[in-house]
């Protein structure tokens, strides 16, 4: 299982709720560090998968590497 | 001279999860950047939006879906 690290440009906890929810639809462990906007997900799926879900928010993402 | 394509509808949905303006203009840029989407308008305090569209490319639901897919929940009302 690989740790994932986005970049996820998010500025409230309405956002982070939202990339919660959007996570939440994919059953992926995931966890939310909102202050430094990023999203770190353990799951063996691809990267790109996870980096489509994360776009559906409508927030601008990168996708940094796996930890 | 504005083409009247059969007519256009609008719906009011419900939306929840937003808590600042930025949810606001994401949920408008995105649902408002949807083919057939005349125009938009959330409102944060009243957590719904009015969204004027072209019934041939979309529905009520299917634009309820479109603001769930962002991770927000939102129902239609009337």
């Amino acid at each position: 299982m690989a740790t994932h690290e986005f970049f996820v440009d998010m500025t409230c906890e309405g956002c982070s709720g939202a990339v919660t929810r959007v996570l939440k639809k994919i059953d992926v462990k995931f966890d939310i560090d909102l202050p430094n906007k990023k999203v770190f997900i353990e799951s063996d799926k691809d990267s790109d998968v996870l980096l489509e879900t994360l776009k559906k928010t409508g927030k601008t993402v990168t996708y940094i590497g796996t930890k | 001279m504005m083409a009247q394509s059969g007519g256009l509808c609008s719906v009011t949905l419900t939306v929840e999860g937003m808590t600042c303006g930025s949810c606001v203009q994401t949920i408008e840029q995105q649902i408002g950047g949807l083919s057939g989407v005349i125009h938009i308008e959330v409102s944060l305090e009243q957590k719904n939006a009015t969204v004027i569209f072209d019934p041939a490319s979309h529905s009520p639901e299917s634009l309820a879906d479109a603001i769930e897919d962002m991770g927000f929940e939102s129902d239609v009302t009337n």
